[in-house]
């Protein structure tokens, strides 16, 4: 949105309430919030279909938790990362060959939770679609889906409230 | 003293909260909505956990460290799992709806009351 030397990509300046620290906070608990809800919306389906209410023949088993698995994993990548290694910069410690490392890396957490979510909607098609599944059997197949999609929200919203800039501190890059 | 009268009201709500959760357990004689009581007691857990590992003295603070993040997000998954938990458990026909109902409700107005708490004595000892 800005490149470091401060001149901003958009015409319309950047809203007061972007930069303060309660955004952030209120940005972290949001993205906590939104990884509760993807992995009860999973743990529902899951439940549901070993309850008395299931009367069809669907089933979750592990292959259903495989595409989770691996979103969740790509969140903790990619989270996981101390940003300021990403830019190229030579002095401070961002030293030669640690920024393409953290790039690599980084995409690797992208190509997992990406795959996540592909997964989860060819375990949606494959399993539940082409056999014809009905509502409330269908659910087991969206739940999965939702549930990948939600993570991957869960993780954009933490990258980008941690990327946000207080008035107080001063960020190397990105 | 002012003070007095706020703590009062908080308790009072604090035991309306433990009263519908227990009544929602105890009513249709399943335990699973205790789990929510415990949910919301170990909720503020992290966040109180974490900012002690913040440096104390620090006022030009470089910003959040990453660990009293990791508590926030952890507290606020918590939060929303004492609420999608019942809903969980009541979609599944494991809980009555109206048990999900009052132990969402009892579970919030507890979680809510410890919030007040902490923020009402934290604000005494700044005096």
């Amino acid at each position: 949105m800005a490149d470091s030397s401060g001149h901003r990509l958009f015409k319309f300046p950047k809203p007061q309430w972007m930069t303060s620290a309660n955004t952030r906070n209120a940005g972290v608990y949001a993205a906590g919030a939104l990884f509760s809800i993807a992995l009860f919306v999973f743990i529902d389906a899951a439940t549901f279909s070993k309850s008395n209410l299931n009367g069809s023949e669907f089933h979750v088993n592990f292959v259903d938790w495989i595409p989770g698995i691996f979103s969740v994993l790509g969140m903790l990548i990619i989270n996981s990362i101390d940003k300021s290694r990403l830019s190229a910069d030579n002095f401070s410690y961002s030293g030669d060959g640690v920024a393409w490392k953290a790039r690599v890396v980084l995409f690797m957490g992208f190509a997992a939770m990406a795959g996540g979510l592909a997964g989860s909607v060819t375990v949606c098609l494959l399993k539940y679609v082409v056999r014809e599944a009905s509502w409330p059997a269908l659910w087991f197949g969206v739940a999965n889906i939702a549930s990948n999609a939600l993570i991957m929200l869960s993780s954009v919203v933490l990258w980008v409230s941690q990327n946000m800039e207080d008035d107080y501190t001063y960020n190397l890059a990105l | 003293m002012a003070g007095l009268k706020t703590i009062i009201v908080l308790s009072f709500i604090l035991a309306i909260g433990f009263l519908l959760v227990i009544l929602s357990a105890a009513l249709y004689k399943n335990f699973l909505t205790l789990l929510v009581v415990a949910t919301y007691v170990i909720a503020p857990i992290p966040n109180w956990l974490c900012g002690r590992a913040s440096s104390q003295d620090d006022f030009m603070d470089s910003g959040s460290s990453s660990i009293v993040e990791l508590g926030r997000f952890m507290t606020g998954f918590l939060v929303v799992m004492g609420v999608a938990l019942p809903v969980v458990l009541a979609h599944c026909d494991l809980i009555r709806p109206e048990a999900m109902v009052m132990s969402i409700v009892g579970g919030l107005l507890i979680y809510g009351t410890i919030i007040s708490f902490t923020m009402f004595f934290h604000q005494e000892e700044e005096f």
